[in-house]
């Protein structure tokens, strides 16, 4: 059918695919030249339609001269930097942390195509090898500073078995129309303990894509926080593969969208050995006419028996434009399995917000508790406090901005 | 003579199209508690929630003052700040929020409404803990988010721990004693005792004349289909739970 009704490609095609050419990424070029990017009738981006949100690409990023400020502070983390695709010197890392770089992606190939573009146009992977426990946070900034542009970069981590870190990645830089395409692979070792938390913090102008890919080995424990509360328009991946037996994740995240906003969380979690267990809870918070997304799917192989996996998606919805899109799915190919999905989805509870202020809290202050005890839950477990006030923060951050 | 504390002129209410306060008037004096009690459905509820500002309810008709001031504009935190204080039947279960988090907020939300200084750290800290001790409230509950997984007892014990610490000048207390057992009912009356100081005024609204045993009234009032029919000392209470509401007519709910 493709070939006797080609699609029509628009400016951003074309500069991608030009872009491609020129990075030598052929097939990634002639798939995007036939098929254009993915619209609504493509499943995985039906809430999510690129060829309609994505207009422009800007050119591929320049080396950057200069940096903004930091968009997020962590007291006492140790701090790595990725500015425009180019990965910048650090301090002394703490001892068992090793630093490197290597060439390329990082991802494994799947049918995706932010995953295939970032394949094709990142140059450089900082890599980083955490031997034994490390104690501080360890963050990294992506930047993308100076004028638009479309920039592709990746991470690469190795928590190595028995060991233990978090991981906190921040996204930002200039107020321009910059799309980012960011990977990050993380591989949690035999019986090690990882958190990863990815936090956009993008200017409005800024579409955000990030796809963080997981491996799990046995007994090793992931937790994970993705954080929309910036660009315009975000996407962020989160595809885990529980790959090792008693392999546990909880993979949580959160989108804060305001009018005229767009932001999804699409998570695909492939259960692939027997005895593993994952609990995916994401939440939306939504005002002004904005949408939220959020996809989660389930996948439990063949062999995969014992899996217990439960999906849960809650909406916030603070006005009555807001959009809250949410779609579970399940794919189980074993037959001895504890699996589950649920969503709910609501405004502010009046009877909640009444009681509140019959105790003399003003209407405000009352649903801006309420927001927060709604989100409470999400970073409870961060034991962190310099983190979990950070993350606080953010949240703070968003609510008094509203209109 | 000294203004009352509450006085509700010829006050009428209605949810939906359906009128449930059909011309209440009462007035209150500095320091006394009076107690209303009707049967299920009679409006008494329905009071108690007009008097603390639920959106719920149009007012078609009346006046509550409150101190001598007309409420009925304010929003229920105004009236709060302003002295007016409910215990609610069923307190609300609000995840994610601290209960010590929530008392601060309220406690600082009402003096700033006031024009008075936060309380410090300590001095809140101190004043939680006079207020809880009395009422078998430890930290650990106050750790907890605002009456989640509290059972019956403790949701009340919590609710007269929060009029101990925001020292409202009326306080309305709306079937407190349903879903207590005799021990609890007795913690929480000894709480609501205490906070008996000659000026502090109460409304205490129930169902049946077991509560009025530990909490004493001055005044009671009988309450039928949206009005007070009936008013005396706190022998009308034995009397009604000896002879029941028939005698006032409306139908039993």
């Amino acid at each position: 059918m493709r070939a006797n009704f080609p699609v029509r490609l628009g400016p951003a095609e074309d500069a991608l695919i030009a872009q491609l050419k020129a990075a030598g990424a052929d097939a990634t070029a002639e798939r995007i030249t036939v098929a254009g990017l993915p619209t609504r009738r493509v499943e995985s981006y039906h809430y999510t339609d690129l060829k309609t949100l994505l207009r422009a690409i800007p050119p591929l990023a320049t080396a950057a001269n200069e940096a903004s400020a930091p968009a997020l502070r962590i007291p006492g983390a140790f701090n790595l930097m990725i500015a425009n695709g180019v990965i910048q010197n650090a301090a002394t890392a703490p001892a068992g942390v090793i630093v490197g770089k290597a060439h390329g992606g990082v991802l494994t190939t799947r049918d995706d195509v932010l995953v295939h573009i970032n394949g094709a146009l990142a140059k450089e992977a900082l890599t980083l090898t955490l031997e034994n426990s490390v104690d501080p946070v360890i963050q990294v900034e992506r930047r993308i500073e100076g004028e638009a542009a479309h920039v592709a970069d990746a991470l690469k981590v190795f928590v190595a078995d028995n060991a233990s870190a978090t991981i906190v990645e921040t996204f930002s830089g200039s107020d321009a129309a910059h799309v980012g395409n960011h990977a990050t692979y993380l591989s949690v070792g035999k019986n090690a303990v990882a958190t990863h938390i990815t936090i956009d913090l993008s200017a409005r102008a800024v579409s955000h894509f990030a796809t963080n890919e997981y491996q799990l080995a046995d007994g090793a424990k992931l937790r994970t926080l993705v954080i929309h509360a910036g660009a315009g328009l975000a996407r962020t991946h989160v595809f885990p593969r529980m790959a090792g037996a008693e392999a546990h994740a909880d993979l949580t995240g959160l989108n804060l969208v305001s009018d005229g906003q767009h932001a999804d969380i699409t998570m695909e979690t492939l259960h692939a050995v027997p005895h593993t267990s994952s609990q995916p809870l994401f939440k939306s918070i939504v005002r002004g006419r904005a949408k939220a997304v959020v996809q989660g799917k389930l996948v439990v192989a063949r062999d995969a028996q014992k899996t217990d996996a439960k999906f849960m998606h809650q909406g916030l919805m603070l006005s009555d434009e807001a959009e809250i899109l949410s779609k579970p799915e399940l794919e189980i190919y074993a037959d001895d399995v504890v699996c589950g999905h649920g969503s709910t989805c609501g405004m502010i509870d009046e009877d909640s917000l009444f009681y509140l202020m019959s105790r003399g809290i003003p209407k405000a202050e009352a649903e801006t508790m309420l927001v927060r005890g709604f989100i409470a839950e999400l970073f409870d477990s961060i034991e962190d406090e310099e983190l979990n006030e950070a993350l606080q923060g953010i949240v703070d951050g968003w609510l008094m901005g509203r209109q | 003579m000294t203004t009352p504390v509450l006085e509700i002129r010829n006050l009428h209410a209605r949810i939906d199209e359906r009128e449930i306060l059909k011309g209440v008037n009462l007035i209150i004096p500095p320091g006394e508690v009076h107690a209303i009690m009707g049967r299920n459905g009679s409006g008494k509820s329905t009071l108690s929630y007009v008097l603390a500002g639920k959106e719920d309810y149009e007012i078609t008709e009346g006046e509550i003052l409150l101190n001598g001031e007309n409420i009925l504009e304010m929003e229920p935190d105004e009236r709060a700040a302003a002295g007016l204080f409910l215990a609610f039947q069923y307190p609300i279960e609000i995840p994610g929020v601290a209960t010590m988090t929530f008392l601060k907020a309220a406690l600082n939300a009402q003096r700033k409404a006031r024009g008075e200084a936060e309380l410090t750290t300590p001095d809140f800290m101190r004043a939680v803990k006079e207020a809880g001790t009395q009422l078998n409230i430890d930290n650990d509950m106050l750790k907890r988010p605002l009456n989640v997984g509290f059972s019956g007892g403790e949701k009340k014990r919590a609710e007269i721990m929060q009029m101990a610490l925001l020292k409202p000048s009326l306080a309305v207390l709306d079937e407190t004693d349903s879903g207590l057992d005799i021990d609890a009912l007795q913690v929480v009356s000894k709480g609501v005792n205490a906070l008996r100081d000659g000026q502090r005024s109460m409304l205490v609204i129930t169902h049946y004349q077991r509560l009025l045993n530990h909490i004493v009234p001055d005044v009671v009032h009988v309450f039928s289909d949206g009005r007070i029919v009936e008013s005396g000392d706190k022998d009308l209470a034995l009397k009604l739970e000896a002879q029941g509401y028939a005698s006032y007519g409306g139908e039993a709910a």
